[in-house]
């Protein structure tokens, strides 16, 4: 378990020094501008598992959390110029909170009724933002940069490091999580939540952390996305791609493990970037539904599921 | 005899090859741009693309330019801001393109202003709306005829007040260009003492406009300016067919997005009548400049197999424009040289297939030419008849002109 922990760290530190040190050698942007996107989405399908995956409660809101995020950002930037760390940490609270709200639906909400009523959580917050004028509301609102410090040559480079400050930090929290007893208790009431709760797990409490934890980070992971595009517009920022893909992501890595989501996020996200530059866009949305099905089909334990069976069957030969 | 032959022709195959080899050594010009050719601005982005493609494909019959072939990059945007910052920037640090054009409409265009000005990077526009307000980059150069921001408004309210309208009802849709429009409404109806006595945005996706028309109509407006989506376009249409708007009312319509394609027109029919519209190209007299005619005829023959919009009036010829303004720059100045081809494009007017075109400071039109029109003699079921002359006479800019405002609105309908 120790040695797990220090293998773990030591990647973590060797993951951020190579960032930071890609920052100094890479002049090539375009490495930055779509290393952003993929860190953001292994954020987001991190945060997604520790409620979709640990607990089993389907969340489709993420593209609410991630929209709250970048509003947020929108909101300290254009009312007092806030700095970009400030900008995350409040997010992350918004979003705490948030995270609260769903997680009081989960009082009354399971399997499909709770998903959708995280949809309905999305349209919600986009129709109020959309009706917010000084936010911009439907015409969108564009935002300036301020100029970046060292020892980053542009901002877009920083707010890659700082995405990578929040993929340690998310899948750090996620690792914690599935190797404490919050995990077990999730893992108990996801097998069933009935029989937890009689057992004397603290079905509600664990719960409500895990809304609050998962709700957190994604809000934190939108928050950069408004510096990234320096424009914010309610169509694109609480798109419901943002939701779809995260829980494809998730999947189709597995959602037993922490490492899972990171899997899928690095897999899907890296092949959609490709396929937008390569293929069309059509094609894009395809092989992620393809894949989807595929995965849900032939391995519904996602990557990591297929890897224990491959070491299970190793191990009976 | 018969050997000598042979020899002349080997040795002359060999020169023209030589020769065609030099010019095929000279690598192309790369123009990149991303295109929303999937999602909610695809009907745009599909039939501006494919004007882009005939220009291409008609500078490189003639030689292409600086006497190198020009070729297109070109990606898909899903119509969403947050796919371009990371296109544009592939096209700039992997692709290398030479030149930039911008998306279709101002969502995928807003967040890439700031790297391309960060570049020092020449952007002609493609139909955004303000999007340099705030960004002030002095290579941006729109190819839409919008005109100063309120002049849309202006043109349209102009006309109302000289048919006697006194008050304004504004309808607008919750997203991006309508309440653009409807900003610019309010501030000019304020300007020129219009109270404003309907002031109602509605939710995208509204499909069902009974109840709003009813409650504008007991407003008792004089002029209605709508500004919509296709989709909603078409309810409100519908909705006003069922219930009329009442006759106080003496011009309707305004920034109505959906009613400049040939599918939406043909499926709405007579329901147009009477509708004042804005526009960006109509088949009028005084419209046809050098090459116009030609465009068009290239472009319906290669609509069909694109599966694009047959008429493509609004937003096809204006992508073979922006080809055209920067061919123009690139041949004047010799070069590729980002700050000449500004330079040029700030002080020249350049003459393009939707007429000459100048530019302001802030890389707008110097002038407006939208268009106001209004939909006359509609009949149902005929996508031909927009192809003629009359269908929509132009009311504004007034040199244009190609009839009259048949008011009140009520009448024209009939």
């Amino acid at each position: 378990m120790k040695r797990n922990a220090i293998a773990f760290w030591g990647f973590a530190l060797l993951f951020l020094a190579a960032i930071l040190l890609s920052a100094q050698f890479v002049a090539n942007e375009y490495w930055f501008f779509a290393g952003y996107v993929i860190l953001q989405f292994i954020v987001l399908s991190v945060a997604w598992s520790i409620l979709g995956g640990y607990a089993g409660y389907v969340n489709f809101g993420t593209s609410a959390f991630f929209g709250v995020g970048v509003y947020t950002a929108v909101f300290l930037v254009s009312a007092i110029g806030a700095p970009l760390a400030l900008q995350i940490a409040v997010a992350a609270i918004v979003g705490a909170v948030m995270g609260f709200a769903v997680g009081l639906l989960t009082l009354r909400m399971q399997g499909i009724f709770f998903s959708i009523a995280t949809i309905a959580v999305t349209i919600v917050v986009e129709t109020t933002v959309t009706n917010w004028r000084s936010l911009g509301g439907a015409a969108g609102i564009q935002i300036q940069r301020p100029p970046v410090t060292a020892p980053f040559h542009s901002y877009v480079q920083m707010l890659v490091f700082v995405q990578a400050l929040l993929v340690v930090l998310s899948v750090a929290i996620s690792r914690y999580i599935q190797n404490s007893w919050i995990g077990r208790g999730l893992q108990a009431l996801r097998d069933d939540e009935l029989a937890a709760e009689c057992t004397g797990v603290p079905t509600l409490r664990l719960k409500m952390t895990a809304c609050v934890i998962s709700g957190a980070l994604m809000c934190a992971a939108g928050a950069p996305g408004a510096m990234y595009l320096q424009y914010a517009d309610p169509a694109s920022a609480f798109n419901l791609n943002y939701s779809v893909s995260v829980l494809a992501m998730a999947l189709i890595g597995g959602t037993a493990h922490w490492i899972g989501p990171v899997i899928g996020a690095i897999l899907l996200g890296v092949t959609q970037q490709l396929l937008t530059v390569t293929i069309s866009s059509e094609v894009n949305v395809l092989v992620l539904g393809v894949m989807l099905v595929l995965f849900v089909v032939g391995a519904p334990e996602g990557i990591i599921g297929l890897f224990r069976k491959g070491r299970r069957s190793e191990g009976k030969a | 005899m018969k050997r000598r032959t042979f020899l002349g022709a080997a040795i002359t195959g060999i020169g023209v090859s030589l020769i065609g080899k030099a010019g095929a050594d000279q690598p192309p010009i790369k123009i990149g741009m991303s295109m929303p050719l999937t999602g909610g601005l695809a009907g745009g982005g599909k039939p501006s693309l494919l004007g882009i493609e005939i220009w291409r494909d008609d500078i490189n019959a003639k030689g292409g330019m600086l006497g190198r072939k020009v070729e297109l990059v070109v990606y898909d945007d899903k119509s969403s801001a947050s796919e371009t910052p990371a296109l544009y920037s592939k096209l700039l640090d992997i692709d290398k393109v030479d030149l930039l054009f911008a998306p279709y409409a101002t969502v995928p265009t807003a967040p890439i202003m700031p790297l391309v000005k960060q570049r020092g990077m020449v952007l002609i526009g493609n139909f955004s709306f303000q999007v340099n307000s705030k960004i002030h980059h002095d290579m941006w150069f729109n190819n839409a005829p919008w005109g100063p921001a309120d002049a849309w408004a202006s043109a349209f309210l102009d006309i109302g007040q000289k048919a006697g309208g006194k008050t304004v009802a504004l309808l607008t849709a919750d997203q991006e260009f309508a309440q653009n429009l409807a900003k610019t409404a309010r501030e000019v109806a304020g300007k020129r003492n219009l109270p404003i006595v309907f002031d109602q945005a509605y939710p995208p996706n509204t499909v069902e406009f009974s109840s709003i028309i009813r409650a504008l109509s007991a407003a008792k407006p004089d002029i209605v300016y709508v500004a919509s989506y296709p989709p909603d376009s078409a309810g409100i249409l519908r909705a006003v067919n069922e219930i009329g708007v009442g006759d106080n009312v003496k011009l309707f319509g305004g920034g109505m997005v959906g009613l400049q394609f040939g599918p939406v027109m043909a499926k709405m029919g007579s329901l147009l009548n009477g509708v004042v519209n804005f526009n960006t190209w109509l088949p009028e007299p005084g419209m046809y400049y050098d090459g116009t005619k030609a465009f068009f005829e290239e472009y319906s023959k290669r609509a069909v197999a694109a599966k694009v919009d047959p008429l493509g009036f609004y937003l096809a010829p204006f992508g073979y424009a922006s080809g055209q303004l920067i061919a123009a720059a690139v041949k004047a100045t010799n070069s590729l040289d980002q700050k000449a081809i500004a330079k040029y494009l700030h002080e020249n007017e350049v003459k393009t297939i939707v007429g000459p075109i100048a530019f302001s400071a802030d890389g707008e039109r110097k002038e407006t030419a939208t268009l106001q029109a209004q939909f006359q003699g509609i009949v149902d079921n005929n996508i031909d008849q927009f192809k003629k002359p009359g269908k929509q006479v132009i009311l504004f800019p007034e040199k244009l002109k190609s009839g009259n405002l048949i008011t009140p609105f009520e009448a024209a309908r009939k």
